[in-house]
């Protein structure tokens, strides 16, 4: 489904993208996700497609805002059979929805006697209720326990592919985007990039896409030369070899993105020369634990943020040791600089 | 005091009562079904005028109830400009049952719509949203969502009606002297035969007043009543 939304208020926002199965909108807070998603709703004033001049009560679209909006008035099974009619198919269908999504020893509760995650699967089945062409979730993760949070997710992007309905799904959560069908970056009240997120991941489209999708290390570089599918670039001092995009070539001015989980830390003794390809000698500043990982700042010709892994051994990490930090030229991801 | 072993009523007492009860069960419905849709109105939208509006509203709180019945008078007695129109039409504005259930109104309606709207306004805008995503036409909405969230402002604010409209005195005095309600009947008894005359009615007069108040708390707190 393609859904083209421009929105003059509250805030100026142009929204052009495919939806197709699980597909999750990730932008930075104060992008107007909850906005466009209301927009399509019919609840704020936009031009667009599809939909458009339709009140929100005829607009085929199942919407579950941030904290699931449930009725506190109505017992579980009576949310589920609000869109529903007729006194006594109502009860019969509501349970039929719940028995579907295995929510139906909830039906007799109140939602404040509700975890997160139930009250999500109860709008959930309150809005396939209403019998929906397209589903839309804001921030589905935020109201969910962090313990249990990626296996309740898993459980409802599972059950909605089984249903088959294309969903809209809008976050700040990255982490979100990568378990999606298909998903699309916002930038500055604007669509910047849309594919998988393998695609979307490994190919960010400028320097704020990269920050959102997690990059810590962007650096501004120009492209010496491109051979056999290879790109030589100079991020000031430090010589890299990157994976040529198509469109690079020689003398362009280009960003470089390198995930900090990419790079490696040798000891310089490892029979690693520092003339090998990608290899900086860094000195190690600042060693931080990270749950089970540990975030390095070291610096050589430049600064790199590094995570490693807790097979590290310990024993190596030292403030002010010299190490030579390496990344596969697959993994240095260059982007067309606007700045 | 009350001589409790040899109580009994003023002649007329009996008549109040039932005058105060049964114009106030019939002033409480005309203060709903006018009140709720302006509080909602005044909770929910937002036009130009809002705050004049909202002064018209305080006025009759504001202004001693009293002066408030010769304000009244002004305009519905035989003299005043409503009062001569409304007099062709046959309808007597002045000492009539009809004119004892608009000095209720008057009276007691302001507390309500005040009542209302802030209990309007306490429902979230979001819950409104969903309900119409969820294919309800506006007035369901209203009837399905904001109604029935609202329903504990909406039941205090029906209450202090209530009691309003039974105890008022100062635009009765003015607009409907007669019938007598209770409150007016206080004041004979007090006027013709002292205070100990007055005791019997006052106690009356709370136990017809007590029991819609306390129902309507108890009834709107009560869950899944709908």
């Amino acid at each position: 489904m393609e859904i083209d939304y421009r929105l003059a208020q509250p805030l100026r926002i142009e929204a052009r993208l495919t939806v197709a199965g699980f597909t999750v909108l990730a932008g930075a807070s104060g992008e107007g996700k909850t906005s466009l998603l209301k927009a399509i709703a019919g609840l704020l004033p936009a031009e667009g497609t599809p939909y458009e001049g339709l009140p929100p009560q005829r607009r085929p679209i199942g919407y579950l805002p941030q904290g699931y909006g449930l009725f506190p008035h109505l017992r579980a099974w009576e949310n589920v059979a609000f869109p529903l009619a007729g006194r006594h198919r109502r009860r019969a269908g509501a349970l039929a929805l719940m028995e579907r999504l295995g929510i139906a020893g909830l039906a007799e509760r109140y939602p404040d006697a509700l975890s997160g995650g139930q009250q999500q699967r109860v709008a959930l089945a309150r809005a396939l209720a209403r019998g929906p062409e397209l589903l839309l979730l804001d921030e589905p993760t935020s109201a969910l326990d962090p313990a249990t949070r990626d296996a309740v997710l898993g459980e409802l992007i599972e059950e909605i592919r089984r249903i088959g309905l294309p969903t809209l799904a809008v976050t700040h959560d990255v982490q979100l985007a990568a378990m999606a069908d298909r998903m699309a970056l916002m930038v500055g009240r604007r669509i910047v990039q849309e594919g998988t997120p393998h695609q979307v991941f490994a190919a960010p489209m400028n320097r704020r896409a990269a920050r959102l999708l997690g990059y810590r290390n962007l650096f501004a570089g120009s492209v010496r030369a491109v051979a056999d599918g290879l790109a030589a670039v100079a991020a000031g001092p430090f010589a890299l070899t990157a994976r040529a995009p198509a469109w690079v070539g020689p003398g362009m001015k280009v960003g470089i993105a390198i995930r900090s989980e990419d790079i490696a830390l040798a000891p310089e003794t490892d029979g690693v020369a520092r003339n090998d390809m990608n290899a900086l000698a860094v000195t190690l500043t600042t060693i931080r634990e990270e749950g089970l990982a540990f975030r390095v700042l070291a610096h050589g010709s430049i600064a790199l943020d590094i995570l490693l892994p807790r097979r590290t051994e310990a024993g190596t990490l030292r403030v002010g040791a010299t190490a030579l930090a390496r990344v596969w030229p697959e993994h240095v991801h260059l982007f067309r600089d606007e700045e | 005091m009350t001589d409790w072993r040899g109580l009994t009523f003023a002649p007329g007492d009996l008549d109040s009562a039932f005058v105060s009860v049964v114009y106030s069960l019939i002033a409480l419905p005309i203060i709903a079904v006018l009140g709720t849709p302006l509080a909602w109105w005044l909770a929910r939208r937002d036009f130009r005028g809002k705050p004049v509006l909202d002064a018209l509203l305080l006025l009759p709180l504001l202004t001693p109830p009293l002066a408030f019945g010769i304000l009244l008078a002004s305009l519905y007695g035989p003299y005043g400009g409503a009062g001569l129109l409304l007099g062709r039409l046959g309808l007597v504005l002045t000492n009539t049952a009809p004119a004892f259930v608009l000095a209720q109104v008057y009276g007691a309606m302001p507390y309500y719509v005040v009542t209302a709207r802030a209990a309007f306004e306490g429902v979230p805008r979001e819950l409104e949203e969903i309900a119409l995503t969820l294919g309800k036409e506006r007035w369901q909405v209203f009837l399905e969502v904001s109604l029935k969230l609202a329903r504990l402002g909406l039941a205090a604010g029906l209450a202090l009606a209530w009691v309003r409209a039974l105890g008022e005195f100062g635009i009765v005095l003015i607009i409907a002297y007669f019938p007598h309600g209770i409150p007016v009947q206080l004041w004979v008894n007090l006027q013709d035969n002292g205070l100990d005359s007055v005791y019997p009615l006052l106690w009356l007069f709370f136990l017809l007043a007590m029991p819609l108040p306390l129902w309507l708390g108890m009834v709107s707190r009560r869950r899944g009543i709908f």
